[in-house]
Order: C-alpha cells, then sequence, then structure tokens
C-alpha cells in the first residue's frame, strides 16, 4: 500500500489518465446509482432532495411495484416471449448455419445471401407491413405473433455468427462420424452441436439480450395491457405515474437488476455475445 | 418432359447417391435443416420487405381499400412534405456527430484501459453496462437527468458555478437534438471501446515494442502504429454504426417523441408517426419514406465501404 | 476376410478440367498391408475417400470382396478409418471417442466396454480414458485415433497420412507401433503417405501414385531396385537418383554407355533389348550410394571412374553426403560414401561408379528400358 501512495514522477504523468478514467466511471456509472437511490426512497423524499441518500430504506416499495400494477404479467410475458423465441432461434439458425456451413447444394451461395442480407434490413421497412401481415393471420397483438416476428428477425445474425464458427470445424470430424454410421441429423445433434457450444452460447446470449430490451416491435404489434413485454410495461407504467417519480425509479431497478444480476456473473459472455458480429 | 416426368428424374438424381458424397445436400437434408429458417424467414422477413415496396406505390387505407398510386407517394415526400426534410436533416445531423462520437470516443476509451489505467480490467465491465440496458431504461433515466426542476444536468451545472446554463434541455428545440445524442453515445460508447479494445490486444506486441525501440513517443505511436493498423476495426465500426443510427428510433421515441416542434423528428420517428399516430390512415405513404430511406442507407454503405477500406488487408 | 479391387477408379471434378483421379487399378490381398505413395495432390487421399464412400465415383468400380460398394453408403461397407488430423470429438473423453463408433452397430454396452478396455490396454490408453483430447499429447491422440478404428473391428482399415502431424522422433517410435499391431491384427489395410520411408517400412506392397495415376506397384525393395520411371527413381530413395544425360551404344556386341567423359560397359545387360536405342540419348540413373571415393568394399564390383571435384561435403554421422562435380559433363551427382572420408571442399579425386547398378530411361517416355 504504502509504495503505491508515493507518487512517483511516472505515476504523476499519469494523472491525467486516471482523472479522466474515474471521471468517465461516475459518467457511466453514477445515473445508476442515482436510480438505485432513487427506487428506495419514496417521491416526497426525492423532490425534497433529489440526490440525497435513502433513510430510511424504503424496501417495501418493490413488493409495491410488483404487486400494486401489472409488473409481474409484463415480466412474465417478456420472460415467455424472449426465452420462446431465442429457443426457436437458436435451433432454427444453427440447423440452417450447419447446412451452409457444411453441404454443397444448388443454389447455396444464392440462400446464403439471401439470409445475411437480413444483417442490413432496417426495422422500419419491415414494421408496416408486419402490421399488415400479423392482421391478416390473426397474430396482431398475440404473443406468438411477436416470437415469430422475432425469430424472422433474429435468424440473419444468428446463422451469419454460427455459419462462420460451424465452417471451422474440420470435416474429418463428420466423415469419422460418417464412417461410424451416424445420420446427418445425428451428426448435426452430435458433433456440430457439441463443438459449436461456445458459439451457441455466444447467439443465445446476444438473442436474449436484444430482445429483452426489444421495444419497436413490441410496440406496434401488441396493444393490450395485458400482452405487455417488459419495456412497454415500464414505459406504460412511466405514463401512468409520471409524478410518482420515486415509484417509478422503483420500476426501473427491477427492469434493470435482472441484467445486472445476470452480467455480474457472466460479464465476459455477454460482452463476447453483445459484441459478437463487429469482433473479428 | 412431363411436370412428374422431371419431378421423378430430380428425386432419382438427388437420391440416387445420397450418401456417397458426404458434403452434397439431398432433398431431404435441406428440407429438415434449411427450410425452416428458409420459410420463417421468407414469410416474416424477405416477404414484408417485398410488400412495404409494394405499398410504397399504392394508397393502403382501412377495410383493405389499395388504391396504385405510383410516384405519387414519393413525389408527395420529396415536394411537399417539410417535416420529412427537417427529420431528414436531423437525422443526418444526428448520424454524423453520433458516429464520430461513438467510434473515436470508443477508441479513446479503449486506449485509457490499454494503456494499464488502474483496475482497468473492472472498469471494462462497469464502461459496458450502459450497452446491456434497454432504450426504455436509458431514456426514462435521461429524461430526468435532463429534467429542468430536479435534474441532474441542472444540478451539476449549478454545482459548477454555470447557474446561468440551466435550462428545459428536452423542452427546447435548440438543446433538444444534443441531449437525445448525448444520452445515445452515452449507451453506445461501452460497445465501441469493447472492439476496440479486443482489436488492440490482438496487435502483436513485437510491432509496439519496436516502435518503442524506435524511440516513438505514444502520441506518435498511437498516430503512425496503432491507428492505421486498426483501420480496419474503425472503418467496420464506422460502417456498423453508421447503419444503427441511420434507424434511430427508440430512444428519441421514448425521450421526446420527435419533439418539440420537429426537432428531434427522425425519418424513423416520423415514419412511425405517419403510419400509427396520425390519423391518415395511410400506410403507402410512410411505407414510401421507408424504402427511400433504405435505399439511401444502403447507398451509403456502398460509398463508405468502397471509400475507406483498404484493397489490401493488413497482415501481421 | 476382405479382397478390396480398385477397377478403373475415376474421379473428375466440375471445376478442374484434368481429372483428379484416372483409371486407378489394384487389388489388395486379404490381411495385406497396402501403401498409396504419392507427392501431395497425386490424388491418393481421393482414391483412399472413394473407397471410403466419402466421395462420389466419377467412373470405375471399388469392390469388397468381389461385391462392388460403389453405392454403398459408408456407414454400411465396415471399413474404419485413421484420419491425418485424427478427428478426435474435442468434447467427448478418450472412452466415448472410443466408444462413439460401435453406438451406432449394435454392440452391447458391457461389450462396449470391454472393447475399448482392450483397445486401450493395447494401445497403451487404459490410464487417459477419462481425459479429453485436449489433455492428450500428440502421439497419445494419434493413439486414439487408432483405437477407434481398431475397436470397431473392421473389414478394412483405410490410413490418410495418420503420421505427419507427429515430430520425428515420435514418428519413428508410432510407425514400429503400428507395424506391430497391423501384424498382430491382420486386417487388410490401406495406408496414404507421402513419406518414402513409412512406406518401404510398413508396406507389404507400395502403390505409387502421379498426377492421379499410379505409376508402380509392387513390394518395397522391387519397387527401389526397378523403377518403372524417372519419377518413381527420384521419388523413392533419399538423397533421389542421380539422373544424368547419356549415349547408349554398342561395342562387341556388348552395351555401352557415353556418359561422364568416358565409355561405360553395361554389364548384366543383354544388348539384345537396348538395340532400339543404340546410338540415341538416354538417361542415365545412378543412386547415391552406388557411388564411391575408392574401390567398393567386399568383393570386385564392375567399376567405372571419372574425375570429379567436390563441391559440397555434408556429414551426417552414419554417412557423408558428398555433392561432386563432374569434370566433362559439369553435371552435379550426389553421392553416399562412409564417415570417415578425408575429402574436404574443392579436391579433387576419381569417383567410382557401380556399373552394375545403372538404370537406364527413355528420355522421351520418362520410362526405364529394361
Amino acid at each position: 500500500m504504502a509504495t503505491q501512495m508515493r507518487l512517483g514522477f511516472a505515476q504523476l504523468r499519469r494523472l491525467p489518465l486516471v482523472l479522466f478514467v474515474v471521471l468517465y466511471s461516475v459518467v457511466s456509472g453514477g445515473p445508476f446509482l442515482w436510480v438505485a437511490t432513487m427506487s428506495l426512497r419514496t417521491t416526497a423524499e426525492i423532490f425534497k432532495n433529489p440526490y440525497g441518500v435513502p433513510s430510511p430504506v424504503h424496501w417495501e416499495k418493490f413488493a409495491d411495484a410488483w404487486t400494486k400494477s401489472n409488473y409481474s404479467t409484463y415480466f412474465w410475458n417478456s420472460a415467455t416471449v424472449v426465452v420462446v423465441a431465442v429457443a426457436l432461434v437458436t435451433v432454427i439458425g444453427s440447423m440452417a448455419a450447419h447446412c451452409l456451413a457444411r453441404y454443397r447444394f444448388r443454389g447455396n451461395r444464392f440462400v446464403r445471401f439471401l439470409i445475411l442480407s437480413g444483417l442490413v434490413l432496417p426495422p422500419q421497412l419491415l414494421i408496416l407491413a408486419l402490421f399488415q401481415i400479423l392482421l391478416d393471420l390473426d397474430l396482431y397483438n398475440t404473443l406468438t405473433g411477436l416470437v415469430i416476428v422475432y425469430v424472422a428477425t433474429h435468424i440473419a445474425m444468428t446463422v451469419y455468427i454460427l455459419e462462420g464458427f460451424f465452417a471451422q470445424i474440420p470435416q474429418d470430424l463428420f466423415d469419422a462420424a460418417r464412417m461410424d454410421g451416424y445420420s446427418d441429423f445425428e451428426i448435426f445433434w452430435r458433433v456440430t452441436m457439441p463443438i459449436g457450444a461456445p458459439a451457441i452460447f455466444t447467439t443465445v446470449t446476444l438473442n436474449f439480450i436484444i430482445l429483452w430490451n426489444e421495444f419497436l416491435f413490441a410496440v406496434v404489434l401488441l396493444t393490450d395491457d395485458a400482452k405487455r413485454t417488459l419495456p412497454l410495461g415500464i414505459m406504460h407504467f412511466t405514463g401512468s405515474h409520471q409524478l410518482d417519480v420515486g415509484m417509478v425509479a422503483t420500476g426501473l431497478m427491477i427492469a434493470i437488476l435482472p441484467i445486472i444480476l445476470i452480467y455480474a456473473f457472466f460479464s465476459e459472455a455477454m460482452i463476447k455475445g453483445m459484441t459478437a458480429g463487429a469482433v473479428r | 418432359m412431363s411436370i412428374s416426368g422431371r419431378l421423378s428424374r430430380f428425386a432419382r438424381r438427388n437420391s440416387a447417391r445420397p450418401e456417397i458424397d458426404a458434403r452434397r445436400a439431398g432433398i431431404g437434408i435441406l428440407v429438415v435443416f434449411l427450410a425452416p429458417a428458409l420459410l420463417i424467414y421468407a414469410g416474416f422477413t424477405i416477404y414484408p420487405v417485398l410488400r412495404t415496396f409494394y405499398n410504397a406505390f399504392h394508397a393502403i387505407k382501412p377495410h383493405g381499400v389499395v388504391e396504385f398510386v405510383g410516384l405519387g407517394n414519393f413525389t408527395a415526400l420529396l415536394l411537399a412534405d417539410s417535416i420529412f426534410w427537417k427529420a431528414v436533416s436531423n437525422t443526418a445531423i444526428f448520424t454524423i456527430v453520433a458516429t464520430i462520437v461513438d467510434v473515436f470516443g470508443g477508441l479513446l476509451l479503449a486506449l485509457c484501459l490499454f494503456a494499464r489505467a488502474p483496475l482497468a480490467p473492472l472498469l471494462r465491465v462497469v464502461w459496458f453496462t450502459p450497452v446491456l440496458m434497454s432504450y426504455v431504461v436509458v431514456g426514462i433515466v435521461w429524461v430526468w437527468i435532463y429534467d429542468y426542476d430536479w435534474g441532474l444536468a441542472n444540478a451539476v451545472l449549478h454545482w459548477l458555478g454555470l447557474g446561468a446554463y440551466e435550462q428545459s434541455w428536452l423542452g427546447h428545440p435548440s438543446t433538444a437534438l444534443s441531449s437525445v445524442l448525448v444520452a445515445h453515445v452515452w449507451k453506445w460508447l461501452g460497445f465501441n471501446m469493447i472492439v476496440f479494445l479486443a482489436a488492440l490486444h490482438a496487435l502483436p506486441a513485437e510491432v509496439l515494442g519496436a516502435a518503442e525501440l524506435d524511440n516513438c513517443g505514444w502520441l506518435a505511436k498511437l498516430v503512425y502504429i496503432i491507428i492505421p493498423m486498426l483501420r480496419a476495426t474503425i472503418v467496420n465500426l464506422l460502417v456498423l454504426s453508421f447503419i444503427g443510427k441511420m434507424m434511430v428510433f427508440d430512444l428519441i421515441w421514448i425521450m421526446t417523441g420527435g419533439g418539440p416542434l420537429w426537432s428531434t423528428e427522425t425519418v424513423s420517428t416520423y415514419v412511425y408517426k405517419r403510419a400509427f399516430e396520425w390519423n391518415t390512415f395511410d400506410l403507402g405513404y410512410p411505407s414510401a419514406i421507408a424504402v427511400l430511406w433504405f435505399i439511401i442507407i444502403l447507398a451509403f454503405i456502398a460509398i463508405m465501404t468502397r471509400l475507406l477500406r483498404q484493397r489490401d488487408r493488413l497482415e501481421f | 476376410m476382405a479382397v478390396i479391387t480398385v477397377d478403373k477408379l475415376c474421379k473428375r471434378y466440375e471445376s478442374m478440367t484434368a481429372p483428379a483421379v484416372k483409371d486407378v487399378d489394384f487389388i489388395v490381398a486379404d490381411r495385406e498391408f497396402m501403401v498409396l505413395l504419392g507427392p501431395s495432390g497425386c490424388g491418393k487421399s481421393t482414391v483412399l475417400r472413394m473407397i471410403a464412400g466419402l466421395e462420389p465415383i466419377t467412373s470405375g468400380t471399388v469392390s469388397i470382396d468381389g461385391r462392388v460398394v460403389n453405392q454403398v453408403p459408408a456407414k454400411a461397407r465396415d471399413i474404419a478409418m485413421v484420419f491425418q488430423s485424427y478427428a478426435l470429438y474435442p468434447h467427448m473423453t478418450v472412452f466415448d471417442n472410443l466408444a462413439f463408433g460401435l453406438r451406432r452397430r449394435d454392440v452391447g454396452r458391457t461389450e462396449i466396454d470391454r472393447r475399448v478396455h482392450a483397445a486401450a490396454v493395447k494401445l497403451g490408453l487404459a490410464e487417459l480414458l477419462k481425459r479429453k483430447p485436449h489433455a492428450l499429447s500428440g502421439g497419445q491422440r494419434q493413439r486414439v485415433a487408432l483405437g477407434r478404428a481398431i475397436v470397431r473391428d473392421p473389414k478394412v482399415f483405410l490410413f490418410d497420412e495418420p503420421l505427419s502431424n507427429l515430430d520425428a522422433a515420435l514418428r519413428v517410435t508410432t510407425r514400429n507401433e503400428l507395424i506391430k499391431q497391423q501384424h498382430e491384427i491382420g486386417t487388410t489395410s490401406i495406408y496414404v503417405t507421402h513419406d518414402q520411408v513409412e512406406a518401404m517400412t510398413m508396406g507389404d506392397r507400395i502403390c505409387i501414385m502421379n498426377q492421379g495415376e499410379v505409376v508402380q506397384i509392387g513390394r518395397p525393395l522391387e519397387v527401389y531396385r526397378n523403377p518403372t520411371d524417372t519419377f518413381v527413381a527420384r521419388f523413392l530413395g533419399n538423397p533421389p537418383m542421380n539422373l544424368l544425360k547419356g549415349r547408349l551404344d554398342a561395342k562387341d556386341g556388348v552395351a555401352v554407355a557415353h556418359f561422364a567423359g568416358s565409355v561405360i560397359v553395361l554389364p548384366k545387360r543383354a544388348a539384345s533389348s537396348l538395340v532400339r536405342y543404340v546410338g540415341r540419348d538416354v538417361i542415365i540413373g545412378i543412386r547415391p550410394e552406388d557411388l564411391y571415393e575408392t574401390a567398393p568394399p567386399g568383393g570386385p564390383v564392375p567399376i567405372a571412374r571419372s574425375p570429379a571435384r567436390v563441391v559440397a561435403v555434408e556429414p551426417l554421422g552414419a554417412e557423408t553426403l558428398l555433392v561432386v562435380a563432374l569434370d566433362v559433363s559439369s553435371d552435379e551427382l550426389i553421392a553416399r560414401i562412409g564417415r570417415d572420408t578425408a575429402l574436404r571442399n574443392g579436391d579433387r579425386f576419381d569417383i567410382a561408379i557401380d556399373t552394375t547398378a545403372i538404370h537406364l530411361f527413355d528420355p522421351a517416355t520418362t520410362k526405364a528400358i529394361v
């Protein structure tokens, strides 16, 4: 400790760096801390002094937010939609990626181009027509419809990441399994899937975060309060409790906490997942 | 040749030796592995895109009323819609500024950590946190930060003795766009930082060491060694960030809804408004905006990759 | 029991004009160990993969025990293959890697256990069964790959350069290990390699391929002694056979060769077989070990001498390689001589050639003249 306290010339030169780092840490982390303190204080306390420390600590606000609004509904809607959509897009996407990476067939390049072109499609180009299509199919304002849309719009990224990884698995492994008598599907299930597990985990993480936070498709395709996903629910809750800042802060914390908790345990996986498309 | 004849010939060709060539996919394999993805993708991504293009040339009214209008939507949009042009200019400003700040701010943060700032491994994780937050959360928090009466922004100014600059950040047309932009940058800086950090750590230590032996100062090292070697990453992130910003919707919708006085209206929020908020009951017009904007985005991607991408890849 | 017959086997890829494999014929007898030898890209691996059923056959047939298997899928051919990359499943333990091939073959659990353990003991893997491939050394991985083929107890073993990923020392021990295993198990095997030492030491017979075609098939020493053309002559043997330009003539009913500035009588050669070449250019081939610093030890051999200058000396310990330039033709030859030579760079001496060991090739066809 003592050696670190003595600032040598080298440390002095690093002072601007350290100052900047501290400043940015405050900027990036400060807002969360602020919301965290507010979530444990009443609105009256907050308006008296917006930046005070919670005292007394109002834990009961979390129970109130959960029970006295539709928060639990929003939460379970989100959980259902995201889990089902991620599971589907993972299975469907990895099968397609396996097929593109492993087999030759007429039109292989065209199919690859078609799917990967989905990477640059703006959601705005889809959303109006999807609204019409789901209306036609009686899937408008249903969680099923939202799941289908989520799967369809996230196949491109999933296939892109998985195909790149699967293509690197040596062909010999597949030939060996084939000579050992395994069928095409068994080879996918027992060779590609286990060996590709790290990449699959990455896409699961990526899709999970993106869909958990997704707003645009949900806001267009869902209208019932009982169907709202968490982001829509928070918006709605904020709208109806506009002046009750303390309660909204508690609501925000309920949305933030699961992600922070998962992040605390799987930070590397989540970082890797989110940046998978950009890092090469 | 009859259709059934063709079909059976086709089937024979594809099933005669299904398993001899380990890498050739027969019909069965394509159906099992590829069809699910292709069907759902075709039905809910490709078809909607095509339908949007179709919509763009029609007036799509409720109760199935469809009217062909040719280029009418486009001419109305380009010649007579001042809000559209306001949205275009807002989006352009937002895209250019946010892209540059995002990418080079991210590089700056990455360099700080790369220069062995104290607690770098921890800060890397902390600084990335905003990336994981939904736009809804980020938007609401920043609305509070910008609150005139008790927001953090004004409080900090007050504390710094700059009380004269306190204002209603999101409430005034002259500051609203930049205020939203700051929130957007705040969310995404960590993303660019992580990507740059990964690229920095992938740089060969020998080259950086050699630069040190050549008596390169840190600034010279940055300008002459590091940035040129990161070129591919920089281009990649510029394009990626650019695409994202051109479509910006969520944060603006949540924080200002495009107001006040169209000062934060972007193309995407305008599309949404014309489709679902205004009671014009016409999906054709917003579709035309979406189509036009998509073509512009594609054109910019093509131009950017052509201008910025190096012909020869750096070998190291 | 398995005899493999390969008949007029061809492989043509759509993207290439020349066929990758052209009219390959050979028969591997039951319990025989056949080596396919050739430089990389000669089509030997493609032949192996066609026999395995991993690559479609353009034309020709592959038969096992007289039954054409062209249309039989790989899994039904009862063939096991050892891959160059070993193809171990990284997510499975050694035990599961060994058992993987049995689980699809109606083998009971206890029988799988028994066979895997037996193979593991035989290959010295018994202690490693719970490990995963990444925790194994290169040699251990190679043995797992071999074990995976052995437990299957197939009709035929195929080896695709299984030793080429090992370091030199390990390659020698593993090679001997493999030879021993092969003698014990005695399963019909085809072994692909580009390493002539492996081919010479392991094969009952060698099939040498070049540019998609079979050049020569025969027992190792037979092929070494009587290469059918200059390709085989250069490919087998290290350092390779020296090839020189020369001229053939007849003198007093005996064949003579003009080369290296002298007229050399070719013993053991009936002039009659060489009649067609009299007065024409030929290629003269001499193996490095048939060149001597002085007269060869151990008895009278017909010797020819030619003045030469030492260009380089490479002492290898057990022997010494000399690069010498002949005075007359300025051809360079490599000679393998005893380790105790006193010759130094630039020294001049009369190099001795064992004339009984001279090979003759037709310069137009590169085929051997016999």
